[in-house]
């Protein structure tokens, strides 16, 4: 059905996919997540062929979020590929409002249809017709951004692994930066902290789309996330486990002092 | 904007036994895919799943490295996917930003199941051109 509603009404994987139900389980769980709606496989495909009726549908609906917007693939859930779609399908950070979602989600839908997620799908036994549905929330002007695993993804330590950077948390989960990396454990104390090397950090232009820009000299080594910060990165660890369950993978970003869940996945390759 | 030009689908090879109604019902598949300049559209090799035409900006294609032809307005790609969903025997790379019309397999292949008369048609087309071929 081509449907869009609020990202707490989310509760269909099979229409909205498992980031979008993932993140409405969020909200309705009392984390803090940023306002945003879900889009359906099927409304995405009727925006990205044209079908006005459902363009001004989507735009009416996310008008309200304001502007600029980050767009975000939500896979359907095919026998757990969906950690594994991440990188083929699109997200697009910073796009100006909600008049320009059509290509936006033009570009969405043909990432899952596109050569590489075709070949990947056969490689992995899927020969079903793709479906993609698309997350919009509000984007963040985040002061500090980053990852965190609820327990550490190399050794399987029951502690808190973070990784953070300035400016969006792209840098960091694109390999831009070497991040600042931090281990808390469950009591908030913090174990060990190690700056990075941040030259640059990425940031939302005015026309749309991002940019990578030069850090102060005096920040790039400097850590950037305090004490205080790390406390409540670990509490939100501590819900996210209690609401997705344990060895989870986090993005979040601190805005003007408040602390923001993007996105909670299960870890792929923890404590081997 | 919804589907592709019918008069630009009429002259590709595939389609050139189907009636003008026929290529109507096809046409309005389509939808508009853009590429920025130096993107690869397709990759030698790959499996692909989507049939291009060209609405405006160039292309060049690659056949194991090298050089082989540019493609322009109107020109036409990756039909042979539709069918077989097979890999691609090229590489295309936009030399412009480019946009195309793009139908998947997903989307042609319920027309053709639904409609006996498309599927022979197309079924004699590609029959002719794997005739052509073996007698170049």
């Amino acid at each position: 059905m081509k449907r869009v509603v609020p990202l707490e009404n989310a509760l269909d994987e099979t229409s909205f996919g498992s980031k979008a139900v993932g993140l409405g389980q969020a909200i309705r769980d009392g984390l803090p997540v940023p306002p945003g709606v879900a889009l359906s496989g099927s409304i995405v495909e009727a925006v990205a062929a044209g079908e006005s009726s459902a363009i001004k549908a989507v735009a009416k609906r996310v008008r309200p979020l304001g502007g600029p917007l980050a767009v975000r693939s939500s896979a359907m859930d095919e026998d757990g590929a969906e950690a594994s779609f991440a990188g083929q399908h699109l997200t697009l950070l910073n796009v100006p409002s909600a008049d320009e979602l059509g290509s936006a989600l033009s570009k969405i839908w043909w990432s899952a249809n596109s050569d590489s997620a075709i070949t990947y799908r056969k490689r992995v036994g899927l020969f079903t017709r793709p479906s993609i549905g698309v997350v919009v929330q509000a984007l963040l002007d985040p002061d500090t951004a980053g990852v965190m695993f609820t327990k550490n993804p190399v050794t399987g330590a029951d502690e808190r692994v973070i990784e953070a950077s300035w400016g969006l948390g792209e840098a960091v989960v694109a390999g831009i930066v070497i991040p600042d990396h931090y281990r808390v454990d469950r009591s908030g104390q913090v174990l060990e902290r190690k700056p990075g090397l941040k030259r640059v950090s990425v940031r939302g232009v005015p026309e749309g789309g991002t940019v990578e820009k030069d850090v102060p000299p005096e920040l790039v080594e400097s850590l950037c996330l305090d004490d205080d910060q790390l406390r409540q990165l670990s509490q939100l660890a501590d819900r996210c486990e209690q609401v997705y369950g344990h060895g989870r993978d986090v993005e979040w970003a601190i805005e003007d002092g408040t602390l923001y869940l993007l996105q909670c996945r299960v870890i792929t390759q923890a404590g081997r | 904007m919804r589907g592709a030009p019918v008069d630009v689908l009429q002259r590709v090879p595939l389609f050139t036994d189907l009636s003008k109604r026929e290529v109507q019902q096809i046409a309005r598949l389509f939808k508009e895919r853009r590429f920025a300049a130096g993107e690869t559209v397709v990759q030698e090799g790959s499996s692909g799943a989507a049939f291009f035409v060209i609405e405006s900006g160039e292309a060049k294609v690659f056949i194991g490295g090298k050089e082989h032809t540019t493609l322009k307005v109107d020109d036409y790609f990756g039909e042979i996917a539709l069918v077989d969903e097979g890999t691609r025997m090229a590489t295309i790379t936009a030399t412009s930003e480019l946009v195309c019309y793009g139908l998947t397999y997903w989307d042609f292949r319920p027309v053709v199941e639904a409609n006996g008369v498309i599927g022979w048609k197309l079924l004699q087309r590609m029959a002719k051109m794997l005739r052509a071929a073996r007698e170049d």
